[in-house]
């Protein structure tokens, strides 16, 4: 009897190992195609051991927008001279540069790494490729690295009509045509993955088109669901401008 | 053998009532409840992304602290009975000794679905407070948690019968709940090895339970089919080893 039951236990464990080994099959890239930045090593080790991807991927993204959100130094200046940034009165270069950083251009080399590094860990992050490829694309005018990224994405979501989408836009922006460009993302402003980055740059196109209704439904739309208090400032912003008829630059 | 049904039936009860009013329980409810609310503050960080994230720490603290203390309870049941002697006193009955294991692991289970469940009304409330709507696959994430805790703990139980003590129970489990997170590696690596260190990879492909299969927590998807399947098989052939371990334990 004691042996029929030792029977019984390794047949069904077995059996367990078996039905998983036919029946699985990972929808996450391998292991060589993870590149683990410098101090994210231990991060991703645990991402994998504890079956917390999506968890992991959060935090990478969190720690994305604390890079891209840190104003880049100028050659020669010291950690903290960030007085161009404070409001009041600046120079003529010093507004130049507030406007750029405001506008999310700069060099941020890291930002392409780290942003595939995002899809490789959770390639269904579909918001995060999308925040990622916009600001290379539109803010830091990279458009080829912006592709790369989209390309990535598509690999393991080729039906991800968002990613083709904002390709698309990449394109027409690369031939500057812009009305080709608001209206290639038109279709993902109502989507929740929908980056607010893509809005705001969508309601400027509208708007510099001439296209005033739609500008202000897009400003109002940022108003009302962005949960970011610096855009929520600037829709609410953009939207007196036009109700008064002056839209801003 | 006719009586295991009710023997399992109150095994399993005063197990649960037990753990219930384990001083553990709540400090780890406690800490549970804690470490949501705590979420809230990383989710704010993600701006935008605050549903997802607030969603994807929940998940994955509700899992641990259920994990936890479902581990810590299944390490340590076996012998404190024994220390108490508690455990003479259920055989000395005429109680099989496969309904009481199979008892003790219910009870654990029906905790751990108690914890999940209430964690996750709690999660759920912090959600909507924060003005998000649940996620479609909210219910699904929990039950392959629960599938998880399945096989887990039942492997506890059995490790808990050979091993010395309950701290090397929990690692033994510890480390196998980590290498099933790797299977998807594992395969890789055997797909990608020739001669010796293929078969030896494939081996413990068979011989880790795929925690992967469970884990529809990081696809945001149901769970498929076979899934339960295969907690199922898992979960029996550890239940069946501990059995064939008591039975051959002297009382």
């Amino acid at each position: 009897m004691r042996l029929l039951l030792a029977f019984a236990a390794l047949l069904s464990w077995t059996a367990g190992g078996l039905f998983s080994s036919v029946s699985y099959r990972s929808q996450f890239p391998p292991p060589p195609e993870i590149h683990v930045p410098a101090d994210g090593a231990s991060g991703d080790m645990l991402a994998l051991a504890f079956g917390a991807r999506r968890l992991f991927a959060d935090v990478w993204f969190i720690r994305l927008m604390q890079y891209y959100g840190t104003p880049e130094l100028e050659e020669g200046e010291q950690a903290g001279e960030y007085d161009w940034l404070v409001p009041g009165p600046k120079s003529e270069a010093e507004h130049e540069r507030h406007e750029a950083a405001m506008n999310g251009e700069g060099r941020y080399p890291e930002f392409l790494p780290r942003s595939l590094h995002i899809l490789q860990i959770d390639p269904f992050f579909t918001a995060a490729g999308l925040y990622s490829a916009t600001a290379l694309a539109f803010n830091m005018n990279r458009p080829s690295e912006a592709e790369e990224l989209l390309r990535y994405g598509l690999r393991y979501s080729p039906r991800e009509w968002k990613y083709l989408k904002v390709l698309a836009a990449v394109g027409y922006s690369r031939s500057s045509d812009p009305a080709a460009v608001a209206a290639s993302i038109a279709p993902l402003l109502k989507d929740p993955d929908c980056p607010v980055m893509l809005k705001q740059l969508a309601a400027f196109l509208n708007k510099r088109s001439g296209n005033v209704a739609a500008a202000a439904a897009i400003y109002a739309d940022i108003a009302a669901t962005s949960r970011d208090p610096s855009y929520v400032r600037n829709a609410e912003r953009e939207l007196r401008l036009l109700a008064a008829g002056r839209p801003g630059r | 053998m006719r009586n295991g049904p009710r023997v399992i039936l109150h095994v399993a009860l005063a197990a649960v009532r037990e753990n219930v009013r384990n001083r553990f329980f709540t400090l780890f409810a406690v800490f549970a409840f804690a470490a949501v609310y705590a979420s809230v503050l990383a989710g704010v960080m993600a701006v935008d992304q605050e549903g997802r994230v607030l969603t994807d720490f929940g998940l994955t603290l509700i899992e641990f602290t259920v994990l936890a203390y479902a581990l810590f309870n299944a390490s340590s049941v076996l012998l404190r009975e024994a220390e108490t002697k508690t455990i003479y006193l259920v055989f000395s009955r005429p109680v099989p000794r496969w309904a009481y294991l199979a008892g003790k692991l219910a009870g654990s289970l029906a905790t751990s679905a108690v914890m999940l469940a209430l964690m996750g009304a709690l999660h759920l409330l912090l959600l909507r407070l924060r003005g998000f709507p649940p996620p479609a696959y909210y219910a699904w994430a929990l039950c392959g948690s629960l599938l998880k805790l399945s096989v887990i703990t039942s492997l506890a139980l059995f490790i808990s019968l050979f091993s010395t003590s309950a701290v090397s129970t929990l690692v033994i489990s510890g480390i196998v709940w980590t290498a099933g997170h790797f299977s998807a590696e594992t395969g890789f690596l055997a797909a990608h090895s020739s001669g010796a260190k293929a078969a030896v990879l494939k081996g413990v492909l068979l011989l880790i339970p795929n925690f992967q299969l469970f884990n529809v927590r990081d696809l945001a998807s149901a769970l498929p089919a076979a899934a339960f399947a295969a907690a199922a098989l898992w979960t029996a052939g550890a239940c069946l080893a501990a059995s064939w371990l008591l039975s051959g334990k002297e009382f």
